[in-house]
């Protein structure tokens, strides 16, 4: 058997292959992650909940399943988080909230049933921002600097990861939630398709923008994961009647002759430091020598993506939780409460206004992937690595136009919400400092798998996955 | 439909947004008005000027390149 602390530095690949030879247990798993999450949980706050005992009966369970031949795939006894706004059937789902302190749902969102039949492990609730918008600080920290943005709002999904307190997590993404977080704690997160995965039981903060996407170290376990928690669900009225592939079938067929593209205008403006953009361009480099053909791109219409997308995301936020505001708004922390409901103010004008300018965006951008018959567009997730805390809505110092680190966030990470594109983040090196940085794949509606591919093409060049962050839990 | 358009400055919209959120009892801070404001004084704009053919119709299929 292999010991505690080399099992919850397993990749999922590998956790499953030790299940199959005999070298691990599932329960060796969970309870390697619960003695890792005990570890770091003190200083790092990952998790809003820990079924501990449940999680150990169902790795008990899987590993009688194992035994008997019965093998449900690769998530099969995995310890895996999932993202606190996911209802979890007699599992506190509270969302950050004080509104739905108490709240144990009695059924389960599909994601989590998916996961279920997956036979994964949930090994815990992550915590999220407050209805998975900014609008108050959790007490996550992130281990690669305790000082430092952790991400968001996925925010405990990120960290549970980064700390090895779980092997793979669910996060959503409405405004950059999934690949934020993946960026700063250097990790591969997917956006999938708008539709891929369903929302069902998950709380929404924008019907029309909210993703449900995985985490996890790697990109193979990535699409395995989505492979897991894919698929049409006809009580998601936004769920796509697509198949869903084996996303690992051609996960190692290489780069050679797929066209990427570049849009510097946008995507490497001035306000991509200098760290983010040297290691941006030498993945760019490394794909081209790896075989891919990089396109140079314009597209006008991403300028507009911002203010878009934050009318619809508002005033979607507001028809949501208008009720719930009215009957507990007390519970609200002051921030969040003005952020959900100050699109009560947006006239109806003005929401379809930016409905219509998020259908000439994805017009513009199909006809770009068409034109140039792109696989994708790579670009940095995010212009800047982590700020610290006291820094993430100040102006930058390096900056005169009064930009701050989060108006960077979404401005690299809105575009592909509004497309309904998946997007992929991924590891891209380090700065001098030792933080993170990552880079954002946009590909073709359900075609997740290049991204995957692309993806796995780049991580088998260099070791950015296997760099593990300051022991600040000891 | 550029003719349509009575196009406010942005302190107007400022304004405006401020009176709605006061008549809807909202509790929201004036620098979040006035960030909203011009969000959506930017979209306006757009609006004016390039958004003629495009009806609020999101549609994604898979055949992206048919």
């Amino acid at each position: 058997m292999t010991d505690s602390l080399d099992l919850v530095n397993l990749s999922i690949s590998e956790a499953a292959a030790a299940l199959r030879k005999g070298e691990a247990t599932s329960v060796a798993l969970t309870e390697a992650t619960l003695a890792r999450i005990d570890q770091t949980e003190p200083t790092l706050q990952a998790y809003a909940t820990i079924p501990a005992s449940r999680a150990l009966a169902a790795a008990a369970q899987a590993d009688r399943e194992l035994a008997a031949g019965r093998d449900r795939g690769p998530l099969h006894g995995i310890p895996i988080g999932v993202k606190d706004n996911c209802c979890t059937k007699g599992i506190l789902t509270e969302v950050g909230s004080k509104v739905l302190a108490g709240f144990a749902p009695d059924y389960d969102a599909t994601v989590v049933e998916k996961l279920y039949a997956a036979g994964a492990i949930i090994i815990g609730k992550t915590r999220c921002h407050e209805f998975s918008c900014g609008g108050s600080e959790p007490p996550t920290r992130t281990p690669w600097d305790l000082k430092r943005f952790p991400g968001g709002s996925s925010i405990g999904s990120g960290v549970a990861l980064a700390a090895r307190s779980a092997f793979g997590a669910i996060g959503t993404d409405t405004g950059g939630s999934i690949r934020i977080p993946a960026s700063i704690e250097n990790l591969v997160g997917m956006k999938a398709t708008f539709g891929r995965v369903s929302a069902f039981g998950v709380v929404p903060l924008a019907w029309s923008l909210d993703h449900v996407g995985p985490l996890t170290r790697r990109a193979r376990d990535n699409a395995f994961m989505l492979g897991a928690i894919a698929g049409h669900d006809p009580r998601d009225a936004n769920s796509a009647r697509v198949n869903v592939p084996d996303f690992t079938a051609g996960i190692d067929d290489g780069v050679r002759g797929l066209r990427l593209g570049i849009e510097r205008e946008y995507f490497l403006y001035p306000g991509v430091t200098e760290a983010v953009r040297a290691a941006t361009e030498a993945v760019i480099s490394q794909l081209a020598e790896l075989g891919a053909e990089i396109i140079e791109v314009s597209l006008p219409e991403l300028a507009h993506t911002r203010e878009t997308l934050i009318t619809i995301r508002m005033v979607e936020s507001a028809s949501y939780h208008r009720e719930l505001i009215r009957e507990k708004g007390h519970l609200y922390s002051p921030g969040t409460r003005a952020t959900l409901e100050i699109g009560q103010a947006v006239l109806g004008t003005q929401y379809v206004a930016a409905l219509r300018a998020r259908e000439r965006f994805r017009a513009a951008i199909q006809a770009l992937f068409r034109r140039e018959n792109l696989a994708a567009l790579v670009s940095p997730t995010i212009p800047v690595p982590a700020p610290l805390l006291s820094d993430v809505r100040k102006p930058r110092d390096d900056m005169d136009t009064g930009e701050t680190p989060t108006d960077g966030f979404v401005h690299h990470v809105y575009p592909a919400n509004l497309s309904g594109q998946p997007a992929l983040s991924a590891p891209a090196g380090f700065t001098p400092e030792g933080l993170p940085i990552g880079y954002q794949l946009t590909g073709r509606p359900f075609d997740e798998a290049t991204l995957y591919r692309i993806a796995y093409a780049y991580e088998q060049t260099q070791d950015w996955h296997e760099r593990q962050p300051p022991l600040v839990y000891d | 439909m550029r003719h349509l358009e009575q196009h406010s400055p942005p302190d107007e919209g400022a304004e405006r947004l401020v009176r709605f959120a006061d008549a809807l009892g909202l509790e929201v801070a004036p620098e979040d008005l006035a960030a909203l404001s011009e969000q959506l004084r930017l979209l306006e704009a757009l609006e004016r000027d390039e958004l003629q053919d495009y009806p609020p119709i999101l549609k994604l299929d898979a055949d992206w390149h048919d």
